[in-house]
């Protein structure tokens, strides 16, 4: 599935993430074909034919109905049952990386992540691998522990969790709300998880940024997204998506469609690279989060 | 053919295999629903605990507990019994939430596990807080909760609640600018134990103990090493 949003100049390099990153967002398929499973909504037939067609239902599914066994029962309850409790365990792991993150347990919080995991985080790339993303975290964010004088909360609120139909895979739309020694920050997470072993791990982290200021508030100032060359160690693969932070936004694709009409959310072009370079489009996307100069702050509140 | 014998023979035919099998399955079934059932009732109580705290409403809140349960925020120390803990609230402020204070204690992020038996439970809580005083300024502070629980007669209760206070600062300033430290034992109500772990809030750095163990791997968090800390005198 080729993401709208990557930069015109990756888009050699859309099957190599592809690959990586086996498809950023499943555009809501999984939701819609979970649904088929329990409550199945055919289009009503026309009237006239309406009280046929449920007489014909009836005489149907009757003997079919009849002819679930016990056995059945159990096996489609116990899929339910093991659906829930994929859910919390979904989101325990999500909320564990968190508690990591808190006390700088990197070493920790790389295993929970499977060995071919990817993770990006703001405009910084993507790391390919479990050992990768111990490498960012421990390059970018020093040895394992907490520093004295150092808070670095990532509070992690807010999932909306669905488990594929084979009970394999899962996604997380989530969010962190940082609240450290820097100020205030909101990434926001389209995550995505394998069961391998019984077990659940991060198989895709990516936590685009949707705002970052200083302790004097997002009323003040606001930082710019994060880019691959912002701090070591460098990214295996660019951002992608390149987006922009507050006072602009994106919307990250969501997962799961509208969970009451049933309808996938459009995902719409979006970034600095949305439409070819000398568009109108492009050309305007460029403004957005920027000063009246056209120029982009880089880590400095916005002057008026 | 003795009497137990026959009996077996009498439950053999009576109680098919495939029978017995699917009762057992059912069983099974409804322990896994009863932990789901505990989980959500763990996460409800201290929800509601957070409710209470927010507004003042000391006795609702320790009614919440166990009698012989207990209660420890930061370096207050250790109340036990639900009158000394409703007593310990006091030192929040009075029973009701007075004019111009804000008490709120958010209960976030749970991680609860209940025990194979159902009936008992941990979890670990993040703890946003947001206090204000007439004539002071707000305080922005975090936390993290390592509570316990238990199931007595079907309810779920609080067994132990300790407040891991992380950091505290002035609203406007920022943790640049500001640390608050946390309270000692207080000499109006003095706990019944002193603090269970001794360390400094912001800007000492502390690792609350997990309960937990690795999501992934399963092994043990007892054992990561706290950061060293000199003032509290830990290498």
């Amino acid at each position: 599935m080729v993401r709208t949003g990557f930069p015109l100049f990756f888009r050699g390099r859309a099957a190599r993430l592809r690959s990586a990153q086996r498809a950023l967002v499943p555009a809501g398929w999984c939701r819609a074909s979970r649904d088929a499973l329990h409550h199945h909504h055919p289009q009503p037939p026309p009237l006239k034919r309406r009280g046929l067609a449920a007489l014909l239902f009836t005489l149907i599914a009757a003997p079919a109905v009849a002819q679930t066994t016990p056995e059945q029962r159990l096996d489609a309850l116990d899929k339910r049952i093991t659906r829930l409790e994929d859910m919390n365990q979904v989101e325990k792991v999500q909320r564990a990386y968190g508690y990591f993150v808190d006390k700088g347990q990197w070493t920790q919080l790389s295993e929970l992540f499977a060995d071919d995991a990817t993770l990006e985080i703001g405009g910084k790339g993507l790391f390919l691998g479990k050992k990768r993303v111990l490498e960012y975290m421990q390059t970018a964010f020093g040895k394992d522990g907490p520093k004295e004088g150092v808070l670095a909360n990532h509070m992690q609120f807010q999932p909306i969790v669905d488990i594929s139909p084979d009970g394999k895979t899962a996604w997380v739309r989530s969010r962190a709300f940082v609240m450290s020694v820097g100020g205030w920050g909101l990434p926001l997470y389209e995550d995505e998880f394998v069961k391998e072993g019984g077990v659940w791990k991060f198989k895709r982290e990516s936590g685009p940024f949707t705002m970052y200021s200083s302790w004097k508030g997002w009323g003040h100032d606001a930082l710019n997204n994060t880019w691959p060359d912002k701090f070591d160690p460098p990214p295996d693969l660019p951002p992608s998506t390149v987006y922009l932070t507050y006072p602009a936004y994106w919307i990250v694709p969501f997962h799961y469609p509208n969970p009451v009409t049933g309808k996938p959310f459009p995902v719409e072009p979006v970034g600095a690279y949305q439409a070819p370079p000398g568009t109108p489009q492009q050309a305007a996307s460029l403004k957005v989060g920027r000063l009246a100069d056209g120029t982009q702050p880089i880590a400095q509140p916005p002057r008026d | 053919m003795s009497r137990a014998v026959l009996a077996a023979l009498a439950l053999a035919v009576a109680v098919p295999a495939h029978a017995q099998s699917l009762d057992q399955r059912i069983a099974a079934y409804r322990h896994r629903v009863e932990l789901l059932e505990a989980q959500n009732a763990v996460e409800d109580l201290q929800a509601t605990y957070g409710y209470y705290f927010d507004k003042g409403l000391w006795d609702q809140a320790a009614a919440l507990f166990i009698p012989n349960g207990s209660f420890e925020y930061g370096q207050r120390g250790v109340y036990i019994g639900q009158a000394h803990i409703q007593r310990a609230m006091l030192l929040f402020g009075p029973q009701g939430l007075a004019a111009g204070h804000l008490n709120n204690h958010m209960m976030l992020q749970p991680i609860v596990t209940i025990a194979d038996d159902g009936m008992t439970a941990k979890g670990r809580w993040q703890g946003m807080v947001m206090l204000n005083q007439p004539g002071q300024n707000g305080v922005w502070g975090v936390g993290v909760y390592e509570n316990e629980y238990v199931k007595q007669r079907g309810v779920w209760k609080i067994s132990r609640l300790h407040f891991y206070v992380t950091a505290e600062t002035d609203y406007d300033a920022g943790w640049l600018k500001s640390a608050i430290p946390m309270e000692g034992p207080s000499a109006l109500f003095p706990p019944d134990k002193p603090p269970s772990e001794v360390y400094r809030a912001f800007p000492g750095v502390y690792i609350p103990p997990f309960d937990y163990k690795h999501p992934v791997t399963g092994k043990s968090l007892a054992d990561i090493p706290q950061p060293p800390d000199d003032v509290v005198g830990r290498k």
